[in-house]
């Protein structure tokens, strides 16, 4: 009996055991259907990604051409010598023997292979524009150098040296701010990045599209095989309206007529002028477009490439060096003086204060109130119209002019003048970081007072300040591509362009893929009766010979092309006086307008005339002499 | 009937009795062995320059050994082997006691191989076996019957080698020691009381192991791993993160023989030993992973039948223990693989690369074949 209850008990046992065995086995076949089946996609998209690396590689960016499609801005192949990570770990030493040969410490070169920002995935470049013998020494010690070899990379390059700098800009390693709003568009940590000028402007097109390859690899990030390869395309070229010709002249009559500043006394200063610094823009009237923009001093933008040196970077931004960094052309900001009277010419005949008839008579001073203001070194010109006061530019009859419109509260037919052509407001050219200036009225007077009394001590707006702004001082400022915008709007008729640097987009084989079409931005009313007088007038100022610039042109064919200028002189205390001029031609048919910009450089009629005179000589194709100051003013 | 009474006597008339189905269900999962044991080193000895087949071959070479032994182990009749029960369970001892000196080789923190050429021999997997022999010999005496001292008795027995191991230290072999334990004084006698005090005491020991800092490490690392796998990636989780991954990239039907990229590409550490299952579960899938599961279970079934029909109490409680371990460790070994148990250094019987498991394995599922023959007589 109690071996039957004993086999019983036993069975039971038995029983139980076989249960718990069974319900293991339902556990293991469940837990592997939920993972398989039911979650099985989730976990093949992770297994993908495990083994899969993504490595994406810059293409080279687009050109820069100038307008007829030579290269302003190319890139050229150099060698680069890159390293294994894996091998450098293993054998540190292989850094020491590669030390001296590129000319690079261990410890930066260490740095260098530690640098997150390349792909562990591929060689780090170590080394970039390695001279070829280098390379063949590591070519043939090659056992001497594991895990070292010489590959070919893209880089901007500079066939024409510092021409055209500021335009075309620089390019560098994108920082954190400008990666972020670009993350989405596929720009990653390391990547190159148009920083200034076209180079920024045009980013989008410049940028090419990557190499992006698909590695796989094992589970210790070694890579196995290539999966595939997206090949990177090239980024487009650009076309520009700059014409390489103009802009070499440009910057060759700018540099000479600065040193010959220099070598021109200030009886004002008692010494000679500093001529530190100076813009030139050349632009087409009946378009817009820039043939030329010069900004003196100017950088070599290679020095960009590979990253710029610390010692480089901060001489560029050195106040001694001027700040060559800066686009003087749309970013310094001077009283446009008697160049000025442009504006204030088309606005007095516009309201009809004044018709071409209308005669001063110029005793050499103007009182208003109990002030009185004399022309530029005493002169008196006797009966002036509006032609003539132009041309020899008379203070005196835009002294007069300017208090025309202040009969009680002053009109600002004037100040609006100005802005209608493009001074003192954005011109919207397509570079970044343009001033906009100011054009001197009760409002920005009242606004400057309110936001810093100190410096702006009065904030009511008088007669004697119209005065002031009829004959572009005071607290008027305008860029020099602004002021070649309001020549090029009374050159073409009226019409104000935005100064247009791009003409085309187009790919490496050249075919357009979009143009970059001309932008008017607004008309301006010059009937004949507006337009001619002063027309008369800017024309006297280079043929007549009381002209201000009339020296400046001598012997020039004006009977062949015929040139409209206006010359300006600025006070710029305690600075030396800033020399301007703009002018263009032919005056039937404008295609040229040129204005000259030379800070501390004196009359504009003797310093800044004959630099625009050379440029004008250049494009006619005459023989081209340096630039010399020419006997005139004083203006 | 009076005719075979003369066969059963002989020795070679137990052959007749053979379990074909157990000897097919092991032969099978050995063939899948061979196969995922080749396919998860094949891209890794490729990479090193080595020898492809090399894991497969020595792999091959231990299951040569393994099923002579089995066949040895049939021969005898086991009454012959109960009659050994003290030697060889005092020679285990001995070894576990030696591979602890100099003689023995130490592995990532873990003293339990004795170096013997190219080969390692590691006495606690053969160690396992002979406690559920030694246990089952114990508790066969004692007809079902387990009063507290025979209990004390019992436990004391499988507690020498286990301590042992401890010290090497081997978690995972301490575990499958403690289920083989319970199995065996399960159906060996022990009252349910009993059994519930040494599950208390079981946890309760658990519990200590985990709390007083007698683990290693990595060894805590990897339970906790278990608890919340996304925690850490980095460290332990990484490897059952991996693991699963690969099992689930499976789906259905596996991406194929030699196809599987974790496999391949060596995501899953260990995936030739302890982690073999996810070769199975990424490159034949479900349907490869459930025919395996089948095979174990027809294991385990005729196991369980063996046991069942067993002539006397040994040959039960041996079939018991036999079943207690090679389920457990299927249980622990797959489960760990899929994320449900604790990752512990446990191989899958007669799948994961090793030589001194295989054997022991193979030296277990003989006995159970050897009881199975030897029903009737």
């Amino acid at each position: 009996m109690s071996m039957s209850t004993s086999e019983d008990a036993s069975r039971l046992r038995m029983a139980v055991l076989g249960v718990v065995v069974l319900s293991l086995f339902a556990a293991m076949v469940a837990r592997l259907w939920y993972l398989q089946v039911l979650s099985g996609p989730t976990y093949r998209t992770e297994a993908q990604q495990n083994r899969v690396r993504i490595v994406v590689t810059e293409a080279p960016r687009g050109r820069i051409l100038d307008r007829q499609g030579r290269v302003l801005v190319g890139n050229k192949v150099v060698s680069a010598v890159v390293v294994s990570r894996e091998v450098m770990a293993k054998q540190p030493e292989v850094l020491d023997r590669l030390s001296p040969l590129l000319g690079v410490s261990a410890a930066e070169l260490q740095r260098r292979v530690a640098d997150e920002r390349f792909s562990p995935f591929k060689p780090v470049p170590v080394a970039v524009d390695v001279p070829k013998e280098r390379l063949i020494h590591i070519r043939e010690h090659q056992a001497e150098f594991p895990g070292v070899e010489g590959i070919q990379l893209t880089q901007r390059a500079y066939p024409n040296g510092t021409t055209a700098a500021h335009v075309l800009g620089y390019t560098g390693e994108i920082n954190d701010k400008e990666l972020e709003p670009r993350k989405a568009r596929g720009y990653k940590a390391g990547d190159t990045i148009g920083k200034s000028g076209l180079e920024l402007t045009y980013e989008d097109d410049l940028r090419g599209g990557p190499e992006i390859e698909k590695l796989e690899v094992d589970a210790e990030g070694r890579v196995l095989r290539s999966l595939g390869k997206q090949p990177a395309v090239q980024g487009n070229d650009v076309r520009l309206s700059i014409d390489l010709d103009i802009q070499k002249l440009a910057e060759e009559s700018l540099v000479q007529g600065l040193e010959a500043a220099r070598n021109a006394y200030d009886p004002d200063q008692a010494k000679f002028f500093l001529a530190p610094a100076g813009s030139v823009v050349v632009l087409d009237p009946r378009d817009g477009a820039v043939l030329a923009m010069a900004s003196f001093p100017w950088y070599d933008p290679s020095e960009f490439v590979n990253g710029i040196k610390e010692a480089t970077f901060r001489q560029l931004n050195d106040p001694a060096g001027n700040y060559p960094l800066n686009n003087r052309a749309i970013q310094g900001l001077y009283a446009p003086a008697s160049t000025f009277k442009l504006a204030t010419s088309v606005a007095a005949l516009g309201e009809g204060l004044i018709t071409p008839g209308t005669i001063l008579n110029d005793t050499g001073s103007f009182r208003i109130g109990n002030e009185t203001r004399r022309n530029a070194r005493g002169a008196a010109f006797g009966p002036v119209n509006v032609s003539r006061a132009l041309t020899v530019s008379s203070d005196v009859f835009f002294y007069d002019l300017g208090a025309r419109f202040c009969p009680g509260k002053c009109r600002t037919a004037i100040q609006d003048t100005a802005r209608a052509m493009g001074l003192g407001v954005y011109t919207d050219i397509e570079l970044p970081f343009e001033a906009d200036g100011r054009i001197a009225d009760a409002e920005n007077r009242r606004r400057l007072h309110q936001a810093s009394p100190a410096a702006f001590p009065e904030g009511e707006w008088f007669t004697g300040d119209n005065v002031n702004v009829a004959i572009g001082q005071g607290e008027t400022v305008v860029t020099p591509v602004q002021l070649a915008t309001a020549y090029a709007t009374f050159a073409n008729g009226g019409t104000v362009y935005s100064p247009r640097l791009g003409a085309a987009v187009q790919d490496t084989r050249g075919t357009e893929i979009r143009r970059i079409e001309p932008k008017a931005l607004r008309r301006v009313e010059l009937p004949a009766p507006v337009r001619n007088p002063v027309m008369d007038g800017l024309e006297g100022v280079v043929t007549d010979p009381e002209g201000t610039a009339f020296n400046a042109f001598a012997g020039f064919p004006h009977d062949q092309f015929r040139v409209g200028a206006k010359t300006g002189t600025a006070q710029a205390p305690p600075k030396q006086d800033t020399a301007l001029f703009a002018a263009f031609g032919p005056t039937e048919a404008s295609r040229y307008t040129v204005a000259v910009v030379m800070e501390e450089s004196g009359f504009g009629a003797s310093s800044a005339a004959p630099v625009a005179r050379r440029i004008f000589d250049g494009i006619l194709g005459l023989p081209l002499t340096p630039v010399a100051t020419a006997p005139g003013g004083p203006d | 009937m009076i005719a075979t009474t003369g066969r059963r006597r002989n020795p070679v008339a137990a052959w007749r009795h053979v379990d074909l189905l157990m000897v097919a269900a092991t032969v099978g999962v050995l063939a899948i062995s061979l196969l995922m044991i080749y396919s998860s080193t094949r891209q890794r000895q490729i990479q090193a320059g080595l020898d492809p087949a090399f894991f497969v071959k020595r792999q091959a070479l231990f299951v040569g050994v393994g099923l002579v032994g089995l066949v040895l182990v049939t021969l005898l009749d086991y009454e012959s082997i109960r009659n050994a029960v003290p030697v060889v369970y005092c020679g285990t001892l001995l070894a576990l006691l030696l591979v602890l000196t100099p003689l023995g080789t130490e592995r990532r923190g873990t003293q339990a191989w004795f170096q013997l050429g190219p080969y390692q021999f590691e006495p606690s997997e053969v160690g396992k076996l002979v406690v559920i022999v030694t246990l089952a010999a114990y508790c066969a005496v004692q007809r079902g019957e387990l009063d507290t001292a025979r209990l004390v008795t019992a436990l004391s027995l499988a507690a020498a080698p286990l301590f042992l191991i401890y010290l090497q230290p081997d978690v995972g072999t301490g575990m499958v020691f403690v289920a083989v334990v319970m199995g065996v004084l399960l159906v060996g006698g022990a009252s349910p009381r009993q059994i519930g005090v040494l599950t208390l005491m079981g946890l309760t020991a658990i519990v200590a192991v985990l709390q007083l800092g007698v683990l290693k490490d990595y060894q805590r690392d990897r339970l906790s791993a278990f608890l919340d796998p996304k925690e850490d990636v980095q460290r332990s989780a990484y490897n059952l993160n991996q693991s699963k991954i690969a099992i689930a990239a499976g789906g259905l039907g596996g991406r194929g023989l030699f196809q599987g990229t974790q496999t391949n590409l060596s995501f899953v550490p260990e995936q030739h030993t302890d982690f073999i299952f996810t070769a199975v579960g990424e490159e034949l899938g479900f349907a490869g992973g459930v025919t395996l599961l089948g095979l174990f279970g027809l294991i385990m079934w005729r196991t369980w039948r063996t046991a069942a029909e067993s002539k006397d109490a040994f040959g039960r409680l041996v079939c018991v223990g036999v079943l207690a371990m090679l389920g457990f460790q299927v249980f622990e070994n797959v489960g760990m693989t899929m994320g449900i148990t604790p990752i512990a250094g446990i191989p899958l019987p007669l799948m994961s690369y090793g030589g001194s498991a295989t054997v022991a394995t193979l030296l277990s599922v003989g006995l159970v074949l050897n009881v199975h023959m030897r029903r009737f007589s």
